[in-house]
């Protein structure tokens, strides 16, 4: 039975956009459609489905009775239990009890630091933000936000290991003071790809003791562009120079971010980034995507082509030809490919010295050389892409290091590499062969993967919170990374006091603290480096602290030289010899990630699959391999469904819990490269024909519980939260195909995979949701015309102005938005917003929303706040390619409605108005009965089934055993919680407040000014009177968190009294539209909401084939 | 058939219903009188691990309250001093009093119990998890630590002087002038309205104890917020 009634105005027929959010829904499959209308899964609000498992109503009442009669003989003994303030014995210094402290400090990572302000709070740090003052700091991605749980993660390694066994820390220092005093000793130390000045400074100085060693640098997906452009050069774009952005297979929005992406997004407005211009479509860049697989940059490109990866080189030669740039003339065929390339070329030419050719940096070495001979060519290096020597210079690869172990040239390994080697290396490297032929290997990593236990000694590794760094960001700024904390267990040593240790006469190891409660000895080695590029005075030290960054640092500038491209012609994938692309995945990157709760549960932004990895395949290729109608067939259903039906449904999934939701996805086995792999297989849209993606990292080890009963030798290599996730595909990955293999073969199996696709429930319906338009004269009428239509898309144009039936007060006289100092709003720009992820975890970490686990996560319980829909739509008239739909994503969180049907709703108020515009959530008074969630049409809010954030959700089955399941492991995940938000417990419903405990700081920080101002005037306190200035905060100095960490700074949050603030630009003070882009979601259904749209704004090239049918994809839900 | 129920039963209904209307009664008079903060909290007077007497340090001595409770006026948390505060001045005065050990034990590293281990101190007056109570937004707008802390100036052993209810909080919430004062006033536990009127009344434009706080309120813009999110988050 549905529970509601679908009434949403109809698509009109002259509409040509077709638009979908899953394969399901496009092809309209009848358990899609009894998915769709109900409110909840089919069996999300029950205990169980099963008979004999069931909690019935009437049971429950039973019980219930029971444990309240007990509850009133055992209040007798009910009295007040006596709690303790325990304060300081001596105090620290800047800790006030209560209150944040804020210090700057980076997260090192390949490609350039990301800088960042980390909150802490007595201590412990719990959320990271960007570092604003910072000249590359841009927001944050989904792994900075995600990566401070790492510190407190129970599955983070904390004691030594000698073979994979517990050892004494007393012998590992004997271990490590003998290799020291080994002078002689054949040490290969294997760096990561980040680029640390003072690390680079130590290993010249290991150089020198000990003459042996040898230095590599490893990281399982930094690819070989360092191999073209010569040792250490990067080239990194200049977006705010580059009106025309070329992306040949790089993902630099998402996976293959490695250069600040801001001047990017904000090049996406046509009004500029603070919205203060008219609209302007040459302040617009524009983005041309040549790639495989969906990605978050193909889909904020204005052309996007589909070709499989071993392909792009060709499309480079040809475009590198029609510039002049060497390259092959005949490399792509004519036809309507060849007129896109040909049109490219001509924009490109136009755009000389103001574009930017960039490449994925797994793409072979010529790829890489065409695209610096392109960009040599137009004269762009030094003006919109700057080549840059770094200093990870003369380091040996993997497979040098394999050499020198197999010829005995090193005996000694010491790996320092976030990587897993032993994992993730190219399988025909056999890496973990020559490891064994080392005297000693030394491991030092956060988890106890399989290199830790493939080496002799593994040593836990210092969380980058927890340590003294530091770091060069991506144009070389010198950046500080501090410790917030000492490492939370004991034995965890962070990379520099290692190699401090090995430098020092004696060896000895200290960690965390140097001698007798003295500084880390790394602390004076970042000194030393840092004396040596600034200058030696503590003023530019606490500088330098305090910033978190050496203003006016960068690295050297490069000529790299364009060598001429050896291009080797690859035939292209048929269904028969299919492409194996070995992609890097947006929750695991390559692995390291697999123990991160927060990215495991967010869906990947273009296949919304979490959990887990699958094997994508497009519409086309999977029909031809007789796979389409399987998938299909076995769309979201549910066993209480098919009971209701009488459809038998194939496969239908029987949940150990008695409960449904889970979809189950065929396996087919993958075979390249001699070797094969089963992974589950999803449908991928936009991805180029007879290709085959694969994520990896994933399937590090499996338990007991797995699903299909895999091996469970390797399940010590991963922890509670990675056990049992995806399947591992780097054993078909070899040296020779890194990134894509050609010849593959599929064949179906008869197994069957259960799979947690986000985005099928909890959706939203209605017409022109995410709304669109070209800068180009269309059908649509020129920009002009289309900008002043974004308002009437959709329903809007005919929908009558809705009357509240409601008075709009609190009780006579009272309205009900009462505050005249602040009203709220926000507003998100879908021109620059990519879908990347970013806010959805920065809002978890900042509201303490805890994760449900891959099967909580299927029967549609997931406990976001933010939820990150993505859509393609097409154009039905494409003829350029039919198959090639746009994608459009679009964050939503509660948009905190003025006429809120929510809050009509609830029978106890525990969701109720404030005066400042909040549609605020009393957890407290709340008693779960969902009604509100239920009648909210933007999905917005979540409900806690379980106690998640008490019992732990990833042991099978244990939250279904109440107060006797397992609590969460761990001694420390509480300490991330932020202490200003209530953690909810179960049968509470909660959503976004747009952070309200950080308006509430803000709003209070504020009203000190009033004591400070009458101490400054000098006069008595009963003289004084406070004006609004007093009390108002500052236009746009509050951020809430999903606003900070955009690095594409899509959404404005403000107060709409403030005249001064950046959101009155786009919305008035009656929040009415202002700008033109702005419209609001649902607009016809008269909630006004406080959370408004911008238009996606798409700038073709009008001399492109495929120009027409851009920017016309506004998605209509029906 | 013979009759299943017998005569007897026929009141019984009656009587079920009269014990159970007195059982609810009774279980409901219980819990106001006993379940309720004003019962349970007011009052509330635990030893603490020092005997430390408000009254000899404010009332005779004359601290003020942010010596101690250094951070009442910049964060929401109105901190308890640290072990090293007490030891200012402990460290040359009383330094034999067998009332000190546990601040030696924290403090004194020549003491032969030393373990640098801090006094836990029993939470007196405590507000449930799900309540943010800020005590800086209050003393910065003029209500005084005294407002819901009573005149701990003269307790030997602190004790809960106010309910805390959500019912007290807000009857101040909706009229705030009952126990605004001026700033300069905040921390003096001594101040009594009637004679602040007496003395700057006339200066003021003031007569009455009412016609300040309403003076306060206008003139300093004080509009405590009575909706859920204002405490609840």
């Amino acid at each position: 039975m549905s529970k509601r009634i679908l009434q949403h105005p109809e698509v009109p027929a002259g509409e040509t956009t077709v638009s979908w959010r899953t394969v399901g829904q496009l092809e309209d499959t009848p358990s899609f459609r009894a998915w769709l209308t109900r409110e909840f899964p089919r069996g999300a609000a029950e205990m169980s489905g099963d008979e004999d498992m069931e909690t019935s109503r009437r049971s429950f009442l039973k019980l219930m009775g029971a444990s309240t009669a007990l509850a009133g003989f055992g209040m007798a003994a009910c009295r007040r239990p006596e709690t303790y303030i325990v304060p300081y014995a001596k105090a620290p210094e800047w800790v006030i009890p209560g209150k944040a402290l804020y210090y700057a400090s980076a997260m090192p990572r390949s490609g350039g630091a990301t800088p960042l302000v980390v909150t802490t709070f007595e201590g412990r740090p719990t959320k990271v933000a960007p570092n604003t003052l910072h000249p590359d700091g841009s927001g944050t991605d989904a792994f900075a936000q995600a990566s401070v749980l790492d510190l407190y993660s129970p599955s983070r390694s904390r004691t030594v290991l000698r073979g994979g066994q517990k050892a004494n820390r007393a012998d590992l220092d004997a271990v490590i003071a003998t290799l020291a005093k080994d002078k002689a000793a054949k040490i290969g130390f294997v760096f990561g790809a980040d680029d640390s000045p003072t690390r680079n400074r130590l290993s010249k100085e290991l150089a020198s003791k000990f003459s042996a060693a040898k230095f590599y640098q490893y990281e399982a997906l930094t690819g070989e562009s360092a191999a073209a452009l010569g040792d250490g050069i990067s080239l990194v774009p200049d977006f705010e120079k580059a009106d025309v952005v070329v992306s040949l297979d790089c993902d630099f929005v998402g996976v293959d971010a490695s250069f600040p992406i801001a001047a990017f997004s904000q090049r996406r407005k046509p009004e500029g980034n603070d919205y203060k211009g008219k609209p302007d479509t040459s302040r617009m860049n524009r983005l041309y995507a040549i790639e495989g697989t969906y990605s978050l940059t193909g889909g904020m490109a204005d052309h996007r082509l589909r070709v499989a990866p071993s392909q792009v080189a060709a499309f480079a030669a040809q475009l590198a030809s029609a510039l002049g740039a060497g390259g092959n003339a005949a490399s792509v065929a004519a036809g309507k490919e060849f007129n896109w390339i040909m049109a490219l070329a001509d924009d490109l030419k136009k755009a000389a010295g103001k574009s930017a050719v960039l490449v994925g940096p797994r793409q072979p070495a010529a790829v890489h050389q065409l695209a610096l001979a392109i960009n040599t060519t137009l004269g762009n290096l030094g003006k919109s892409v700057h080549a840059y020597q770094t200093g990870n210079t003369g380091l040996g690869t993997l497979a040098s290091l394999k050499k020198d172990l197999d010829g005995g040239s090193v005996d000694t390994v010491i790996f320092l590499t976030p990587s897993n080697p032993v994992f993730d290396a190219p399988a025909d490297l056999e890496f973990a062969t020559s490891l064994s032929k080392a005297k000693l290997s030394i491991h030092l990593g956060a988890r106890t993967d399989a290199t830790a236990h493939a080496a002799t000694w593994h040593i836990p590794a210092a969380h980058y919170l927890e340590q003294w760094s530091d770091a060069r960001s991506s144009n070389g700024v010198y950046t500080v990374v501090q410790p917030m904390i000492l490492p939370l267990y004991p034995d965890c040593v962070s990379e520099l006091e290692l190699l401090l240790a090995l430098l020092s006469e004696d060896g000895k190891l200290l960690n965390g603290e140097g001698d007798k409660g003295a500084a880390s000895p790394a602390y004076g080695a970042v000194r030393k480096t840092f004396e040596g590029i600034a200058d030696a005075t503590d003023t530019a030290w606490k500088k330098l602290l305090r910033d978190g960054f050496l203003a006016g640092s960068t690295y050297a500038k490069a000529a790299p030289a364009a060598k001429a491209a050896t291009l080797s012609s690859v035939p292209a994938p048929t269904a028969q010899s299919l492409e194996v692309v070995f992609a890097t995945d947006s929750s695991v990157f390559d692995g390291r990630w697999i123990d991160n709760g927060w990215l495991q549960e967010v869906p990947d932004p273009i296949t919304k699959l979490a959990w887990d990895n699958a094997a994508l395949i497009s519409p086309k290729t999977a029909k031809e391999l007789g796979l389409y109608e399987e998938i299909i067939e076995l769309e979201p259903v549910n066993q209480t469904l098919s009971k209701i039906t009488g459809d038998e449904v194939k496969n239908a999934p029987v949940h150990p819990d008695g409960e449904s939701g889970n979809r189950r996805a065929p396996i087919i086995k993958v075979t390249v490269n001699g070797k094969t792999a089963e992974l589950p297989v999803l449908v991928a849209f936009g991805q180029a024909e007879n290709v085959i993606v694969l994520p990896v990292g994933y399937g590090q080890g499996y338990d007991k519980d797995d699903e299909l009963g895999r091996d469970t030798s390797t399940s010590s290599h991963v922890g509670r939260v990675g056990a049992n996730t995806g399947v591992n595909v780097y054993p078909l990955r070899t040296s020779s195909t890194p990134y894509f293999a050609t010849g593959a073969k599929v064949e179906k199996t008869d197994k069957r995979y259960s799979l947690a696709v986000g985005q099928e429930h909890a959706a939203m319906y209605g017409r022109a949701i995410a709304r669109e338009i070209s800068t180009m004269s269309g059908d649509k009428g020129d920009f002009d015309a289309q900008l002043k239509n974004v308002k009437f898309q959709g329903s809007d144009a005919h929908a009558p102005p809705n009357v509240s039936l409601y008075k709009q007060e609190n009780k006579p006289g009272e309205p009900l938005l009462s505050d005249t100092l602040h009203q709220w709003g926000m507003s998100i720009d879908l021109s620059s917003c990519s879908g990347c992820n970013a806010c959805v975890i920065a809002c978890q970490a900042e509201n303490n929303i805890p994760i449900v686990g891959k099967e909580q996560l299927a029967k549609g319980r997931e406990m976001h706040w933010i939820r990150m829909d993505r859509y393609f739509a097409i154009d039905k008239d494409n003829d350029f390619d039919p198959d090639s739909p746009e994608l459009v994503p679009q964050p939503v969180a509660c948009v905190q409605c003025e006429s809120a049907p929510c809050e009509t709703v609830c029978p106890v108020n525990a969701t109720v108005h404030t005066e400042d515009g909040l549609n605020a959530m009393a957890y407290n008074r709340c008693i779960g009965t969902r009604y509100c969630a239920n009648n909210c049409p933007y999905k917005a809010r979540r409900f806690n089934y379980f106690d998640y954030n008490k019992r732990n959700p990833l042991i099978a089955h244990n939250l279904y055993k109440g107060p006797f399941g397992e609590k969460q492991v761990g001694e420390a995940p509480h300490l991330q919680r932020n202490p200003n938000v209530t953690v909810r417990m179960r049968g509470v419903m909660e959503k976004c407040t747009y952070c309200v405990q950080r308006l509430k700081d803000a709003k209070i920080r504020q009203k000190r000014g009033q004591k400070q101002e009458a101490l400054v005037a000098g006069k008595d306190s009963t003289e004084m009177t406070v004006t609004t200035s007093t009390l108002r905060i500052p236009a746009d100095s509050v951020k809430v968190a999903c606003q900070e960490a955009c690095p594409a700074s899509a959404i404005s949050f403000g107060n709409l009294l403030d005249a001064d603030s950046k959101l009155r630009r786009i919305r008035s003070e009656k929040n009415e539209p202002v700008l033109d882009r702005n419209y609001d979601l649902l607009q016809y259904i008269g909630t006004r909401p406080r959370t408004s749209y911008l238009a996606r704004v798409k700038n073709p090239n009008p001399k492109m084939p495929d120009a027409p049918f851009i920017g016309k994809a506004t998605i209509h839900m029906a | 058939m013979a009759n299943f129920f017998p005569r007897w039963t026929n009141l019984l209904p009656l009587k079920i219903a009269i014990c159970a209307v007195s059982v609810a009664a009774g279980v409901a008079l219980a819990v106001t009188y006993y379940a309720t903060p004003k019962a349970q909290n007011v009052g509330y007077q635990p030893s603490q691990p020092i005997p430390f007497s408000h009254k000899i340090h404010v009332d005779q001595l004359g601290l003020d309250c942010r010596y101690c409770h250094s951070f009442v006026d910049v964060a929401g948390h109105s901190n308890v001093p640290t072990g090293n505060t007490c030891w200012n001045c402990h460290q040359h005065v009383q330094k034999d009093s067998p009332k000190l050990a546990p601040l030696h034990r924290e403090m004194d590293v020549t003491y032969p119990g030393y373990d640098g281990k801090p006094i836990q101190w029993v939470r007196v007056h405590k507000s449930p998890d799900y309540v943010y109570f800020n005590h800086s937004a209050h003393v910065n707008r003029g209500v005084s630590c005294q407002s819901c802390h009573g005149r701990v100036d003269q307790m030997e052993v602190v004790y809960q002087a106010e309910n805390h209810s959500m019912g007290w909080c807000l009857e101040c919430h909706r009229a705030p002038e009952t126990k605004l004062r001026p700033l300069e006033e905040v921390f003096n536990l001594k101040y009594d309205a009637q004679d602040y009127v007496t003395k700057h009344g006339a200066a003021l434009g003031v007569k009455t104890t009412e016609e300040l706080g309403l003076k306060l309120k206008e003139q300093w813009q004080v509009k405590p917020k009575a909706s859920c999110a204002t405490c609840h988050h």
